[in-house]
């Protein structure tokens, strides 16, 4: 037989020849380094021995071969050991699960938790359900926070000023001390830097403190302040975006960032769900205002690019359009009067607000909490005008005092609870002043000297260390975003001496309790029912029913009074929007590797942050010479984002305002504000420990952070936008890590989009592109229902035999009673885009389930991440035969891309040693032990997810990798090993040398179907129940967007997701026919709107190649083998 | 040597310097690693598996635990399998007794006994009793009791006559091939669930335990994983 050859359709005549969807700028303009990328499975060099050269790598061979024969005298296993409790702790039963309500908390709002422990140690979060606004969901934040309570830099012990070890009864001795002294003169000279938070109890404690300490001063100090536009109305707005059906986002990044995160997002989705003609009609549509690109613009119908310090002038104008388009023509004018210096088309407000206008009552605007105190007044007038879905609660009186005072009048005696203010405090606050003013300083931290920048000032100040615990390891309490009050409880004992800021606080007080029995006060305080039943109830729920925050009516609702004059921005005077960072937040989470090799959801960049610039901006600055960024045919030079051996080179740039230079790598953004440069906070640490940092240099000794310090520019004024910035070349160049030509898609059409309106009338706007005239895959046997394709896989036209899950194979007593066969169930997985906001939650919940490992900066920039859930972000420019515009404002599209569990999967076939197979599931199975590392899978796989082990990621510490077994291994008593307490003790973990990728979760499959057998005793009931498995990823998408179960029953979630018009599978025309299908994209249009892109840019960019499509099966079509479609028989 | 000698230094030779024997040599030396080869991989397949290496495994327990005393209806004192391993049912793994549950009884019954000094001193102090693991499989494979008790398959089946041991070792290879042995044929091994840990019990022919087996597969809908998710994550 002769070898057939499928090649994907070849682009058509007067196609356009760019791809359609694009992830990088290289993508788009097809250069040669990304086409060499692309062709190669992994980067150039991935499979090469970086440190070790090739002789070296014999002889070590040799050798090791060698001694290997030594080895084999032992050939019985090792001894092992079973170590029973000695006294049986209650509800423990070894091997099962145990799972305890908590919360992680938050700054404004707390996440409802359910921890999941094996034997009481923490190895993962999901949400509570029990709190109805965040279902199971929960962010990505909550998942990675696992993984501190792990981290082998947290601080092991508290010290003492001369560097010893203080034990937890001398820190109690210490502060009982401090308290006594304090109280001799009424605190006089004290004082406390906290950071804020939710909890009902340390706010009763601080309230006690202030009572029985009249002169001690309490000052909350956070870098990212969330409840700016608490003061200005002397109330918190809560916006419901469940009811809202239209919203206006000034700069309010409400699906990406900030406490409340989670809800907001599955509110918004829920109201996004479309799948009829009727519910299309009932969509919410997003209108967003904002200068970078963030998780809420992508989301956005409409969105418009503004500077982000034109926005607050913007939102002056936007509540204008309201008051006048509802009948107060006059407040309208005299707030227009205000602003000047803007230049913004007129239409756009105009329409928006008119869209706004007739969804009275459920309409909404929420404003960024950086923008000026007018523009929340302002926009608090307009909610008001509209009726809008948003409720206002009273807001908790925001502590007096800022950290400015702290310098301005240093306290002689300091406590710093946590927080990390000689990293993030603003530029013009000398925080150290303030600590070595103190005579005495006390600091709770959770890292220690060695790896925090005030833990090391307090050492340096002669100050007290005090070890702090994790929340996995506390007593406290919290609030949601609703108010509900919900618990903080230990699941662990301290792994180490540590102690919480209860601890802390509450012998300045007066208070003797232990945070527990705090707790409990509080609670009895706030529960109607104070019994010890109703304690544990709360405890197991989770949440106090009815504790919300009452609704609160008066607000203070005054009228803008100042004059707006927009700030002049040109490439010569540019703004920065400075933003936490999706890694490291505002430096908080630097320690943390989940996050920091999460790629940001836009940027695509990982372990470091970037200078982000409009594609405008980088072609302005072609002025001078050096920083030629748009050559000749208009094409974006490679000078700036170059790809390299796989790798992005970018160029380096300094940032200057006022004098304060910065040094960062720039990285072009499409769809950024013109002038608006984004910079992200969180890096360039000094004092931190190993993911913060960078590896070659930590291993000499030296720290440096990885990406830059971007809290220079961060101004107590000023803490988030800062204009009269100037960019300079340096003519240096770095590489960025960055994943977004990792595993590209070769601008296949993967992704389908439409516009709500399609839902009426072009319900197969989701088989469109190539599935619409692709060979029909299941040939004579399309008809067929979906239970019978999943259970039968017909082989249709295929020449090849198909798996079976009709039978039990080797099994003789089912043979001849093939009639009472338990069909198997067989599993699904559907993805929404439409829902999917991309912020990354489910790969790194993903990352906690699956102990998936950290590779580290270096591997990344090698393409060897190995995260098995791939979110890819396309933009697409709408460009069509016009060529290579700029493409300043592109529409985005995420779609999450893991294993796909083909049914005839291209990977199975070409495995020599049968390691990858499929199961009578359906699920296409990798059995780690059997893997020799031939990766033939990988690069057979049309999806691109499966992801290699190339060095021993699990075992060793980034910066030994080449080491190999001549390294230091994490050895189990060292503290390096503490990570591993995290691993999900159901996943095997694996090592150097094997593939792997997603499972669906098949540890979670296996233990449902197991206890339904477990139920099912001596019956036949063994079927699993649907919604009885959530795989990691569906249980922390806050969007909903994933279903999975049985395919096989009409009934189940999955079955009815994936019978939407909306759904279609990736690239089946190449007859893979994957188990994961999507469903596509909508975007719900307002026709009248400036600028409104009627058709998807997908879907425009597209139509070159559906062209033919109603011409196919046509007489002139030709011979379907002669098409380039490759279906010969 | 002469021989060699005189070949070097002396006139022409004059005959064959190889004996004719020497032909055969090559013959010899294939079939001899033939053989060795033989040897070696049949010597392998014998010795170098689960059955051969781990069968017997009997180590010394830290406390001597008499399971001949105490479990099965024919011991002693007849006490179910459950009373200490009581998380088999509910849990992927059976656990070993804690301390306290020895001390249920022992804190009555010879309380002072020598032989349970370990016990003793882990009440006291809290301290683990180090008991040996004896029937273990390896990290990659996720072998679940419950849902075999529960489903009629016998702890015998596994771990054989524990209740007549008095040190407890490993009956079974518990290689793949035995797990996929049972898999395959399940009619052969399942008994009444009530029966599950009454280890003695035996139907009464081979016959009755296939005719009962059968009616077991077909009613519970029977149908052992043999796909690499089975077992392997």
């Amino acid at each position: 037989m002769s070898k057939q050859v499928f090649n994907h359709p070849a682009p058509q005549p007067g196609e356009p020849t760019g791809p359609s969807y694009w992830r990088s700028l290289d993508e788009r303009n097809k250069t040669p380094e990304f086409r060499t990328r692309a062709e190669r499975e992994f980067v150039d060099g991935a499979a090469a021995i970086s440190t070790v050269e090739r002789r070296e790598f014999l002889l070590l061979m040799g050798a090791s071969f060698g001694l290997a024969g030594l080895g084999l005298a032992g050939c019985r296993e090792p001894r092992n050991h079973t170590l029973p409790y000695s006294k049986q702790p209650e509800n423990t039963i070894a091997g099962v699960a145990t799972y305890y309500a908590s919360s992680f908390p938050g700054e404004l709002a707390n996440q409802a938790l359910i921890v999941e422990t094996h034997q009481h140690r923490p190895t993962k979060v999901e949400g509570n359900p029990s709190h109805a606004a965040n279902g199971t969901a929960s962010s990505k934040l909550a998942q990675a926070s696992v993984l501190d309570l792990y981290d082998p830099e947290r601080a092991q012990a508290s010290q003492d000023a001369a560097g010893a070890v203080l034990s937890v009864a001398a820190v109690r001795e210490l502060l009982r001390k401090l308290s006594a002294e304090a109280k001799a003169n009424g605190g006089a000279g004290l004082a406390f830097l906290a950071r804020p938070s939710t909890s009902p109890t340390r706010a009763r404690i601080v309230a006690a403190v202030k009572a029985a300490l009249p002169q001690a001063r309490f000052v909350e100090y956070t870098p990212v302040a969330q409840n700016r536009a608490d003061a200005v109305l002397g109330a918190r707005a809560l916006p419901d975006y469940a009811k809202a059906r239209r919203i206006l986002s000034l700069d309010a990044d409400f699906l990406g960032s900030g406490d409340g995160v989670v809800e907001a997002t599955r509110a918004y989705s829920a109201a996004r769900r479309a799948d009829t003609a009727a519910e299309a009609d009932a969509m919410a549509r997003l209108y967003v205002v904002e200068s970078t690109f963030s998780l809420t613009g992508a989301a956005a119908d409409h969105r418009l690019r503004a500077a982000s310090s034109h926005i607050s002038g913007l939102a002056l104008l936007f509540a204008a359009e309201v008051l006048a388009q509802t009948g107060k023509g006059g407040e309208a004018n005299a707030l227009r009067a205000k602003v000047s210096g803007l230049n913004v088309e007129e239409k756009w407000i105009k329409e928006s607000i008119a869209d706004l206008v007739l969804a009275k009552g459920k309409a909404l605007i929420v404003a960024g909490d950086h923008l000026s105190a007018d523009a929340h007044r302002a926009v608090a007038i307009a909610n008001a005008a509209l009726g809008a879905a948003v409720r206002y609660v009273q807001a908790a009186a925001p502590a007096a005092g800022t950290i400015a005072d702290l310098v301005a009048k240093p306290a002689a005696t300091l406590v710093i609870l946590g927080g990390n203010p000689a990293y993030d405090a603003p530029s013009d606050v000398d925080f150290a002043k303030a600590v070595k003013a103190a005579k005495q300083v006390v600091r709770l931290g959770y890292h220690g000297p060695a790896y925090d920048e005030t833990s090391a000032l307090v050492k340096e100040a002669k100050g007290t260390f005090v070890a702090a615990s994790h929340y996995l390891e506390s007593w406290s309490d919290g609030r949601t975003v609703d108010g509900s009050y919900v618990p903080v409880q230990p699941m662990i004992d301290p792994l180490f001496p540590t102690v919480t800021e209860l601890d802390v606080l509450a012998p300045f007080a007066g208070l003797t309790q232990e945070p527990y029995a705090l707790v409990r006060e509080t609670f009895n305080r706030l529960s109607k029912d104070a019994s010890d039943t109703a304690f544990a109830a709360w405890l197991a729920e989770g949440v106090l029913a009815g504790t919300q925050y009452p609704t609160y009516a008066d607000m203070l609702m005054a009228v803008p009074t100042a004059a707006f004059k927009a700030p002049e921005l040109s490439a010569k005077s540019l703004e920065v929007r400075i933003v936490p960072s999706v890694h490291a937040g505002d430096g908080m989470y630097a320690n943390n590797g989940w996050l920091a090799e999460a790629p940001d959801p836009l940027s695509k960049t990982a372990w470091q942050n970037v200078i982000l610039i409009s594609p405008k901006l980088a072609k302005e600055l072609d002025v001078e010479p050096e920083a030629m960024f748009i050559n000749k045919i208009g094409a974006l030079n490679r000078n700036i984002n170059q790809l390299v051996d796989g790798r992005l080179i970018a160029k380096v740039a300094t940032l200057t305002v006022n004098g304060v230079t910065l040094k960062g790598s720039l990285f072009i953004m499409p769809g950024l504000a013109d002038y608006t440069i984004g910079l992200q906070l969180g890096f360039g640490r000094r004092v931190a420990g190993r993911v913060a940092t960078r590896v070659a240099e930590r291993l000499q000794g030296k720290l440096i952070g990885n990406g830059f310090d971007v809290y220079p520019f961060v101004t107590s004024a000023e803490p988030s936008v800062r204009t009269g910035v100037v960019l300079a070349l340096t003519g240096e160049s770095a590489p960025i890590a960055n994943m977004q030509d990792h595993w590209s898609m070769e601008g296949r059409d993967v992704v389908r989009e439409g516009n709500a309106a399609d839902l009426k009338d072009n319900q197969n706007f989701a088989k469109l592109g190539i599935d619409g005239h692709a060979p029909a895959v299941y040939g004579k046997d399309e008809k067929m229902s979906p239970a019978d394709k999943a259970i039968l896989t017909p082989r249709g036209n295929s020449a090849y035999e198909h798996p079976n899950h009709t039978v039990a194979p080797n099994v003789a007593v089912w043979k001849g009673h093939e009639d009472k066969f338990p069909l198997l169930q067989q599993w699904g997985m559907s993805i929404d885009l439409n829902t999917c906001t991309g912020c990354n939650a489910c790969v790194t919940a993903c990352q906690a389930e699956n102990n998936i490992p950290v590779v580290g900066r270096d591997q990344v920039l090698k393409g060897r991440n190995m995260q098995w859930i791939r979110l890819d972000r396309y933009f697409f420019d709408g460009r069509d035969q016009a060529g290579n515009d700029i493409p300043t404002d592109p529409q985005v599209t995420f779609m999450g891309v893991a294993c796909q569990h083909c049914e005839t999967a291209p990977c199975e076939t070409v495995c020599p040693a049968n390691a990858t197979v499929h199961d009578d599931q359906g699920l296409n199975t990798m059995a780690y032990n059997r893997c020799i590392g031939t990766r033939y899978c990988a690069n057979n796989c049309p999806y691109k997810v499966r992801r290699f082990n190339f060095l021993d990621y699990n075992k060793r510490e980034d910066g030994h990798y080449y080491e190999g077994p001549l390294g230091p291994a994490k050895l189990p008593k060292d503290p390096a090993d503490l990570p591993q307490l995290q691993k999900n003790p159901d996943v095997s973990v694996r090592m150097r040398g094997v593939m792997e990728k997603c499972t669906y979760c098949v540890q979670r499959i296996q233990e449902a179907k197991i206890q339904a057998k477990v139920r099912a005793k001596d019956s036949a009931d063994i079927n699993v129940a649907d919604g009885a498995i959530k795989v990691a990823c569906q249980q922390a998408c806050p969007a909903e967007a994933i279903e999975f179960g049985d395919i096989t029953d009409p009934k189940s979630r999955v079955s009815k997701a994936k019978a939407s018009t909306r759904t279609y599978g990736a690239l089946t025309y190449l007859n893979t026919r994957p188990r994961t299908t999507y469903q596509a994209k909508l975007r719900n249009l307002n026709p009248k709107m400036p600028g409104a892109i009627l058709i998807p840019l997908s879907r425009k960019e597209m139509a070159g190649r559906e062209s033919h499509a109603p011409a196919h099966g046509a007489p002139s079509h030709g011979a379907p083998a002669a098409d380039g479609h490759g279906h010969q028989k | 040597m002469r021989k060699l000698i005189n070949f070097l230094t002396g006139a022409a030779p004059r005959g064959n310097f190889f004996r004719r024997s020497v032909n055969s040599v090559p013959l010899q030396v294939l079939i001899c690693l033939l053989v060795t080869v033989a040897v070696v991989v049949a010597g392998i397949n014998e010795y170098a598996t689960n059955k051969y290496l781990n069968v017997g495994y009997t180590p010394e327990q830290p406390v001597a635990f008499d399971h001949s005393f105490h479990a099965g209806p024919d011991s002693v004192l007849g006490l179910d399998c459950r009373y200490c391993h009581n998380g088999v049912d509910k849990s992927a793994h059976s656990n070993v007794p804690t301390t306290n549950t020895c001390w249920n009884c022992h804190s009555q019954v010879k309380s002072d006994s020598p032989a349970l000094a370990l016990i003793r001193r882990s009440v006291e102090t809290g301290e683990a009793v180090r008991w040996v693991k004896v029937h273990k499989v390896p990290d990659y494979v996720y072998f679940n009791h419950a849902v075999h008790v529960n489903r009629g398959i016998s702890c015998v089946e596994c771990h054989g006559r524990v209740d007549k041991q008095v040190v407890v070792g490993q009956q079974k290879s518990l290689n793949m091939s035995f797990c996929l042995d049972c898999h395959r044929n399940p009619e052969q091994f399942l008994r009444p669930v009530d029966k599950v840990t009454d280890l003695g019990w035996k139907a009464e022919s081979p016959a009755a335990q296939a005719a009962q087996g059968t009616k077991f597969v077909h009613d519970w809908k029977v149908n052992p994983p043999q796909s690499c998710s089975g077992c392997h994550r």
